[in-house]
């Protein structure tokens, strides 16, 4: 065979093996963005036909206090989970750095909350936050304390929701931590120790600018994920008392499949998707984005 | 190096308190980690009244097995576990299958347009669930001729309630082709050259030469895919209705109705749920560790 024919033959073998995932992005992943776009510019109840009405949802959109007080509360669950989750994980990833016996151990048992269902681990902190028998108050008894009701409290839903997504999001951010620490060079920090850099300074001077890549990339992933975080609040609180742990994923879930306007939805998950987007970009400028990665 | 060593091996034979504070802070979170799991054990195993005492008791007074049979007995847990094996493996073959073609495609064999499809299905990673699954809905509503759906979509259900709606919209996640991408852009080309010169076809040397090399890929990308299936809730509480198609995640919620929850058999259930996943990552947890790992750092 020609060396042309070769370049050919590989090209064609190319085509061919990336069709089949190529095709069913185009069906799962285009077509649903593109729909996205154009149905938020309609009123559609699944029923009837759509009905083509402008910017009349995202007119709606800006005067929906219950949407408004989604973006809130979603801001704040992140803004409490990611930051405060990828400092604890910091922390454990530094202390499992060390030579240790049994390290598996610990590792494993942190990382366990990361591979069972949100689902699962919902409806086992539901009995948890149980004001009358549940773990919570008991040990706050213990202490002396009343404890609240928890997940019916419109001052402590939120923070109780928060819990549970601080305590199941360590183990991921942790074990990323971990990979990128035990990647780093280790002769730098010998060479630090000879110039006689303690280990707080070879931790702000050497670690912190070393770990930048990992924490780039755990950060927009947890922001991501927490801004779609969706399974804790529905079997928790179903967006209440009063609205007070309703997100936007779970106000996308309610136009959609209890209100039936699609079209309002979408612009509402458009809005997600545009606010996730000038996040990223934003972090990207901040952190020098994930240069040094590949 | 010998001094060294001799330094070290003094070290440890002292008891630092440094060492002994970084143990019990490990324990301690550890153990914060893990209650959660063990509350959920131990109540699957209570009685009512263990479970209605105030204050609660960490152990029942009297072990209640039988909450296992009898949750079993109360829902069809048994045909949802099978639904959701059914379900995850199938999204575990197709995805392995057709995201590794995919991904061998995009890393080894450059033609025109790939590294645009590159950057396309990097672009999908970006894409919120939320914003792709309300048209994702209606595609599997409305899709032609299945479900008493005419040509044109209309008249019945399209996919509702069938096992197509289940497996076919996650078969590929662009996830794994960017992984498997990765995985097999570190293989030496020498390898492939010499196949080629051997008068191996281009499937032959994706499938016998390449692929046997990223085996850690495959099981890593495996593990994910089920993981991810298994626990998904959303998509199948959407596209089911009928108790026969019921996955194990939304199963769950049977037991918890607007006024009594049947704590007893919800955790029994809930553990029924959680194990299967818990047994495979410890026995995949090396490439587990690794997969996460890798795809944080690549």
């Amino acid at each position: 065979m020609s060396r042309q024919g070769l370049g050919r033959a590989r090209r064609r073998a190319g085509l061919l093996m990336v069709a089949p995932a190529l095709l069913h992005a185009l069906i799962w992943i285009g077509i649903p963005l593109v729909a996205a776009v154009v149905l938020s510019f309609t009123s559609y109840d699944v029923l009837t036909p759509p009905r083509f009405v402008g910017l009349a949802n995202f007119q709606d959109l800006l005067g929906d206090q219950v949407f408004r007080r989604a973006v809130l509360n979603t801001s704040v669950y992140t803004f409490f989970t990611v930051p405060v989750a990828m400092g604890i994980a910091l922390l454990i990833a530094l202390m499992l750095n060390t030579k240790l016996a049994g390290r598996a151990i610990f590792r494993t048992a942190i990382f366990i909350p990361q591979v069972t269902a949100t689902i699962a681990v919902a409806l086992v902190w539901l009995w948890i936050y149980d004001p009358r028998s549940g773990l919570a108050n008991a040990i706050l008894s213990f202490l002396g304390l009343d404890g609240p009701a928890w997940l019916s409290s419109t001052t402590w839903a939120m923070p109780a929701v928060i819990v549970v997504g601080i305590w199941q999001g360590i183990g991921l951010k942790m074990l990323i931590y971990l990979a990128a620490l035990q990647s780093l060079p280790t002769d730098l920090y010998e060479a630090a120790s000879v110039d006689g850099a303690s280990k707080v300074r070879q931790f702000f001077s050497l670690t912190v600018p070393l770990l930048r890549p990992a924490t780039f990339f755990v950060f927009v992933t947890s922001v991501i994920g927490a801004f779609q975080s969706f399974d804790q609040v529905y079997i928790l609180t179903d967006g209440g008392p009063a609205n007070s742990t309703t997100m936007m994923t779970y106000e996308i879930y309610k136009s959609a499949f209890r209100e039936f306007r699609m079209g309002y939805a979408c612009a509402q998950s458009l809005v997600l998707f545009a606010m996730l987007l000038i996040l990223t970009l934003v972090n990207r400028r901040i952190t020098g984005g994930d240069r040094g990665t590949r | 190096m010998a001094p060294v060593d001799t330094v070290r091996r003094a070290r440890r034979r002292q008891v630092r308190p440094g060492r002994v504070a970084l143990y019990l802070t490990l324990a301690a979170i550890s153990l914060v980690m893990i209650v959660p799991f063990v509350w959920m054990l131990l109540t699957s195993v209570k009685t009512p009244g263990d479970i209605a005492a105030v204050p609660p008791r960490l152990f029942p007074t009297k072990w209640a097995f039988g909450n296992y049979v009898d949750a079993l007995r109360a829902a069809p847990f048994a045909t949802y576990a099978r639904n959701s094996f059914v379900i995850a493996i199938s999204h575990t073959l197709l995805n392995v299958v057709i995201a590794s073609m995919a991904g061998y495609a995009l890393a080894r064999l450059r033609f025109r347009g790939s590294s645009l499809i590159f950057l396309g299905f990097v672009g999908a990673l970006m894409i919120p669930t939320y914003t792709k699954i309300l048209p994702e809905f209606l595609i599997v509503r409305f899709m032609p001729l299945f479900g008493g759906n005419d040509i044109t979509g209309q008249g019945g259900t399209g996919w509702l309630d069938t096992w197509w709606a289940l497996i076919i919209p996650g078969a590929v996640s662009p996830f794994s082709v960017f992984l498997f991408r990765q995985f097999y852009l570190d293989l030496p080309v020498e390898l492939e050259e010499a196949a080629r010169l051997d008068g191996l076809g281009e499937l032959g040397i994706y499938a016998r030469i390449m692929t046997p090399l990223v085996k850690p890929a495959f099981i890593t990308v495996a593990l994910l895919t089920f993981e991810s299936s298994w626990n998904n809730f959303l998509w199948p509480l959407l596209v089911t209705k009928s108790d026969s198609l019921r996955v194990i995640q939304v199963g769950l919620s049977v037991f918890r109705t607007e006024n009594d929850t049947q704590w007893a058999f919800l955790m029994a259930g809930t553990t029924l749920a959680t194990v299967p996943m818990v047994v495979l990552f410890l026995i995949g947890q090396r490439y587990f560790v690794q997969g996460f790992a890798t795809a944080g750092i690549k």
